[in-house]
């Protein structure tokens, strides 16, 4: 297969990432609407959709371009207020950002989407006309504030647009004047510029045309203000004077709407029809591998392996020493001298590991923010009225995993809207408030990292999970009179499962939860349910902080090595063979008063077996039930380095990837719980 | 191609490169061969299994290994020899004898001790990625003119994975394709 050009791959890192900052600013806009609309965010938005335009036409990709230039040209409207910030807006810019999103993603993997095209065409001439937008309104407010029409002269449309609606919201406006030496201007106008910033907004910084004498240069800065003349002066101190520019009855003018209100609205209101949808359903993953590394975090590694290099001078000395003719060497001092560098080594080379595992790291909100934006879209798809609460985005993991995670959680979060949460009449009618709250939420405890998915719906009703379940054949009814609630509740992790009978167009796509159990068990995760009747279901993952190093233990089958992660051993026994017993001609064991499967591991891979005295007996949870995994002995624990398994490989159910020992030899790394699913499927009769 | 390398390609276009009209003042130049371009012979790895010799387009071959210890992969597919670790990328290796109903058991090698000392491992990639192919014994690179391989004759194979057959003096070389052999 041929590598993409670097410069392609770059490319899409870099377009990534502005996409990353888009979609944030943008849902920030959406949450800072009710209030003051920050210009500096305004214009930061607007930037970043302006260098996307310009780094994808640099690459020809003209779709892209195009689509963020409607974007720019809208932003562009939207910072000069010609056009309103609404519902229909924000929406378009989202959808825009997904769009764009899939455009580089054709773009990277040089494949083409059917129909994706069309709806960026579709898209962009929708963003055309409302970029357009109704023409502003004819009364201009600044004919009636008494600017002198020389300095008016020379304001850019984006200026008198910040100077209008600084005059729309009724505030003072004034002329700063500040005279500075030719040596520090450039200093001292930005410190004035920060002094001035907390009590308004500077609207345009002119050189003054009244200019000083030949040392200095003046600059008058038009002010925006709600604090008086006099206090506006005291704190500059004397840095520059203030003199009002509004005539002295400033009132506010005859609040003419700045833009009339939008009797026939454009054609944009985000009716998503269906084919579009589908364009859309695809991975949150990110297009880039990259991984951006702070750079005082590289220089700690540089330092390590400085004193890596270190040490391996007084190596070499050490060497050197046994080597040299009529020197006698002491072994006991060459000895305790050597174990010192060793010992030293080691410690680096721990410090080495902790680094590289610390550049692997970043933060959840890199994900949190594309499901948040998803999620805005699908609340107000699914008629819900739903609070989505954010939380612990800061909370860092490894790169991989954070990949990995965002579909699992996409799902769940899918889930959350769709089955978990009512609509507005019936948690009314149930006494809660009508809008309902679905929460994402990420800690870290320990050398792990735990996150929340909730919401304070209805609960999930474990009679109709033990109904569906039997009808699906999944359980025999004897069996869930068995089970506790916990019980039945994991239930809808076994593939198959899916209560809702209608497919729903949210999250019912065959698809189910098992899938997102496999996909946590392939990052060594768990998932657990709580949920409460009435009071909601929370899905509470966890998951190690990284997935580079892990902890195995090493296993022996017909002499063959295995590696099992730690994390999936519950506990290990010793059962001697003659304390087997059979069911159904099935082997079981008793630990504790618990009947437990018994599977030989070398049985289940085929491989010669001899009869053994005693065995080791993994013991394995898997849902609502436990498995023992008898193994021939047990070689010790090692950290290892879990390394996947080319494509070819990847679909062996039960084997996870692979790792080297001492010995360079492949050791197979096992995933037991996939092992015993695979294995207890009806249709396997392996056992 | 990319639309990028198209791109690159039209920029360091060179017009000297075009050098048609010159052909004609070359005297040596014979003018039935310049009606039809000489096609230029390209390199394949030639290698024996069970006693016939086999080869793949050189282009597809990244290198030639020692048979390293192999990790027996349980569940895998049949043709699947095992895992190997190259340089801490663990890579399967395949047998083709079975594929090519050369004998009807793969062997089974677990180390180097398994097999007769000429045995190699083939590292090849192709849109699938890398892969290790065990083959008796290398027999070197071949030059072969793509245009003059005969398409094999059918011999009742189920699926067929070989792509033609090229002819060197009386040597017969077995063009496989890959994609084929290792699915």
């Amino acid at each position: 297969m041929p590598q993409p050009p670097r410069a392609l791959t770059d490319f899409v890192a870099e377009a990534t990432e502005i996409l990353e900052t888009l979609g944030r600013d943008v849902l920030t806009l959406d949450e800072s609407r009710s209030g003051e609309v920050d210009p500096d965010l305004l214009n930061g938005i607007f930037r970043a959709a302006h260098s996307l335009k310009g780094l994808s036409a640099m690459f020809g990709l003209e779709q892209l371009s195009k689509l963020a230039h409607r974007v720019e040209d809208v932003l562009d409207a939207l910072r000069l207020g010609k056009v309103p910030l609404d519902d229909a807006l924000i929406d378009s810019l989202v959808e825009s950002l997904e769009v764009l999103n899939a455009l580089l993603a054709e773009a990277a993997h040089e494949t083409t989407t059917p129909g994706l095209a069309s709806r960026g065409e579709a898209l962009a001439e929708r963003l055309r006309v409302m970029g357009e937008g109704p023409v502003a309104a004819a009364v201009d407010v600044l004919d009636h504030i008494g600017l002198d029409p020389q300095i008016r002269a020379v304001f850019t449309e984006y200026e008198e647009h910040r100077l209008r609606e600084n005059v729309k919201k009724g505030v003072q406006l004034y002329k700063v004047r500040a005279v500075f030496s030719l040596s520090d201007f450039d200093q001292r106008l930005n410190a004035l510029n920060a002094t001035l910033k907390p009590m308004g907004e500077v609207v345009s910084t002119l050189p003054s045309t009244q200019p000083g004498d030949e040392s200095s240069i003046a600059f008058d800065l038009i002010f925006g203000s709600a604090v008086p003349a006099t206090k506006i002066e005291s704190t500059i101190a004397g840095a520059a004077t203030v003199e009002s520019l509004t005539r002295a009855l400033a009132a506010p003018p005859p609040s003419a709407p700045a833009w009339p209100t939008p009797s026939a609205p454009v054609p944009l209101h985000p009716q998503t029809s269906a084919p579009q949808r589908g364009v859309l359903e695809q991975s949150l993953r990110s297009l880039s591998q990259t991984v951006r590394v702070d750079i005082s975090r590289l220089d700690g590694l540089m330092n390590i392996v400085g004193e890596l290099l270190l040490i391996r001078s007084n190596l070499q000395r050490l060497a050197e020493t046994t080597k040299q003719p009529g020197v006698t060497v002491m072994p006991k001092a060459w000895g305790n001298e050597l174990q010192r560098e060793a010992r030293a080594l080691e410690r680096k080379l721990d410090e080495l590991q902790k680094g590289v595992l610390d550049a692997r790291m970043v933060p959840l909100v890199q994900v949190f923010d594309k499901l948040a934006r998803l999620m805005r879209r699908l609340v107000r798809e699914s008629g819900k009225l739903v609070d989505f609460e954010v939380a612990g985005g800061d909370v860092e993991l490894d790169k991989l995993i954070v990949e990995e995670l965002s579909d699992p959680l996409m799902h769940l979060l899918r889930n959350a809207l769709d089955h978990g949460v009512e609509l507005p009449d019936s948690r009314e009618a149930q006494g809660k408030a009508r809008k309902a709250k679905i929460r994402l939420n990420a800690r870290q405890q320990g050398n792990q990292v735990v996150i929340e998915v909730g919401d304070d719906g209805n609960g999930m009703d474990e009679a109709r999970i033990r109904q569906v379940a039997i009808e699906r054949g999944l359980v025999t009814a004897q069996q869930t009179y068995e089970m506790e609630r916990r019980d039945l509740l994991n239930l809808v992790f076994l593939p198959g499962f899916s209560t809702r009978t209608d497919v729903s167009e949210l999250s019912g796509r065959g698809v189910g939860l098992d899938v997102v159990k496999t996909n946590l068990a392939r990052l060594s995760g768990l998932i657990d349910i709580d949920s409460r009747r009435r009071r909601g279901t929370t899905f509470v993952l966890t998951l190690p902080l990284t997935l580079a190093i892990i902890r195995a233990l090493m296993v022996e089958a017909s002499g063959r090595t295995y590696a099992v992660p730690l994390n999936s051993v519950l506990e290990i026994v010793s059962v001697r063979a003659a304390d087997l017993q059979t069911i159904e001609r099935r082997e079981v064991i008793e630990v504790r008063d618990h009947t437990l499967p018994f599977i030989r591991l070398s049985r289940v891979f085929a491989l010669p077996e001899k009869p053994m005295e005693r065995y080791f007996v993994i013991i394995v949870g898997l849902a609502q039930q436990r498995f023992g995994l008898a193994v021939d002995s047990l070689l010790g624990q090692h950290d290892i380095v879990t390394k996947p398994l080319s494509g070819r490989l990847r679909d062996i159910p039960g084997i996870s990837g692979a790792t080297e020992l001492g010995d360079r030899r492949a050791v197979l790394v096992l995933d037991v719980g996939a092992l015993m699913e695979d294995l207890l499927r009806p249709q396997s009769a392996v056992i | 191609m990319s639309r990028f390398q198209e791109q690159l390609n039209r920029f360091f276009y060179d017009a000297d490169e075009q050098v048609g009209p010159f052909l004609d003042l070359a005297p040596e130049i014979d003018a039935s061969n310049l009606a039809l371009p000489q096609e230029t012979p390209e390199d394949f790895l030639a290698f024996s299994l069970e006693g016939e010799i086999y080869a793949v387009p050189i282009s597809q071959v990244r290198e030639i290994l020692k048979v390293p210890p192999l990790t027996e992969v349980p569940r895998a597919a049949g043709n699947i020899l095992g895992l190997m670790n190259v340089r801490g990328d663990m890579l399967p290796v395949y047998d083709l004898k079975r594929r090519l109903q050369l004998v009807d058991v793969a062997p089974v090698v677990r180390s180097a001790a398994d097999v007769p000392r000429g045995a190699r491992v083939v590292l090849v990639h192709d849109a699938q990625g890398d892969a290790g192919i065990f083959v008796d014994q290398i027999e070197g690179v071949v030059k072969l003119v793509l245009s003059r391989l005969e398409v094999a004759p059918n011999l009742g194979l189920e699926r067929n994975c070989i792509a033609g057959l090229g002819r060197k003096g009386d040597a017969l070389f077995i063009l496989i394709d890959l994609g084929l052999a290792l699915a």
